[in-house]
């Protein structure tokens, strides 16, 4: 799970994590809610290793949630337990065919505001993390929070955390009125990895970092929405 | 005729991709002493790399080395100065990047990684001009945490980083350890008691 503010790039790394997969030949799928495909794949060429024969050769597939809805049946206000299994094997079914193995879904959170019991959203985020994993196939969930400070949550409902392998936080720390994107590796199953505020740089090589600076991590006593 | 202090060049023949030379200077010889690194390193090692301008905007660093007639359209700029003036962040120059402001210490880093990830060139040095201007907007433990990673980050890159500060406005912390870090001196700064 990526959590994150608005503009902390959430979707940039997610876009990164697809170009990368492609680029070693990885068939990637990228699912998204929150903006239109096109305006993705505009926004996909701001790396220097992309090219389009990704592209044409399918290894990166974008997908409009509203149009797989339309496919769906689903053009409706909120999904009860039919409509979620329907979601479920409909993704699932995209991801077997294509064979592909780096997925991200953008936003979980769009998506699950359909879902109106949290039991609901668990089951659903369980089930589909669950069948993706026996396919082999690593998935990125965006999930947007409003706050990523020291008492946050680190997802929109709480219950997504709970359920991901791993934790990867995303927000600005506020230096005396300027914003410095930061990433923080939260959990991590399996893996030995820094749990440090790392300040993070979007560019066309993909996402630089480097640990914060531990005397500037909190300079303002406060990330950026207030502790 | 501007004259260059060869001083300068003789000691910067013994040192290393890896090394960190802190370059004191004085008010009145800034220019001088920084042409008198950047053109050895330019001409004599054939290098190239990055200048970190804290103290003056990229566009008045580059006319200035341009009327003594050193081109330096090879080496990238990134400009911490300009962003903080109105209507300063247009540059004719297109080796010229910006950052907001000289307070985003870890960006400085990073897109000087960045820009020496894209060069050509396999031998590079970061300038950083200058300790002093960075103190201005830093405190004085985060800018001596800084320079510490600053320093082993391009040191463990082979990448020889030269360091400017006016010593006697520096913080007597951060040039203590700038002391401490530094492999190299070189000293045309006053004279300082500690």
């Amino acid at each position: 799970m990526v959590s994150g503010t608005c503009g902390s790039g959430k979707t940039t790394l997610a876009m990164e994590f697809l170009v990368r997969g492609a680029l070693s030949g990885e068939a990637c799928a990228h699912f998204t809610a929150t903006e239109p495909s096109v305006k993705l794949l505009e926004n996909i060429r701001q790396f220097a290793f992309f090219n389009m024969n990704m592209i044409d050769d399918g290894l990166i597939n974008v997908f409009d949630m509203d149009v797989l809805y339309s496919w769906l049946g689903l053009d409706k206000a909120t999904f009860d337990l039919d409509d979620v299994h329907a979601l479920i094997k409909a993704i699932v079914d995209i991801v077997n065919t294509i064979g592909v193995t780096r997925l991200v879904v953008d936003s979980v959170t769009t998506l699950c505001y359909k879902i109106k019991s949290e039991q609901l959203i668990r089951d659903f985020l369980f089930t589909l993390g669950k069948k993706l994993s026996t396919l082999g196939c690593t998935t990125l969930l965006i999930s947007e929070i409003t706050s990523a400070s020291e008492n946050a949550h680190w997802s929109s409902f709480g219950v997504e955390e709970a359920i991901a392998d791993g934790i990867i936080v995303m927000g600005d720390v506020e230096r005396m009125g300027h914003l410095l994107r930061f990433l923080q590796v939260v959990k991590m199953r399996g893996t030995a990895h820094s749990r440090a505020k790392h300040s993070i740089e979007l560019t066309p090589l993909g996402v630089m970092l480097t640990p914060m600076l531990k005397w500037g991590a909190m300079s303002d006593k406060q990330s950026r929405w207030g502790s | 005729m501007f004259e260059l202090d060869q001083r300068i060049a003789e000691q910067l023949t013994s040192v290393t991709l890896n090394s960190s030379v802190q370059v004191r200077c004085g008010n009145s010889n800034a220019f001088m002493v920084t042409a008198s690194t950047i053109v050895p390193l330019m001409q004599m090692f054939e290098m190239s790399g990055v200048y970190i301008c804290a103290s003056r905007s990229a566009t008045e660093i580059i006319e200035a080395f341009e009327t003594i007639g050193i081109d330096v359209s090879h080496i990238h700029f990134l400009d911490l100065v300009s962003s903080g003036i109105l209507g300063g962040t247009d540059s004719a120059h297109p080796n010229v990047s910006f950052i907001d402001s000289p307070i985003m210490l870890e960006s400085i880093l990073l897109r000087s990684l960045y820009a020496l990830r894209i060069s050509a060139h396999d031998r590079n040095f970061v300038i950083l001009d200058s300790v002093n201007a960075l103190a201005i907007y830093n405190e004085e433990k985060m800018l001596a945490e800084y320079l510490h990673s600053f320093i082993n980050v391009f040191r463990k890159r082979e990448v020889l980083t030269v360091i400017l500060n006016v010593p006697d406005q520096v913080p007597p912390s951060v040039l203590a350890n700038l002391d401490l870090y530094c492999t190299d001196l070189i000293d045309r700064g006053q004279v300082v008691i500690h």
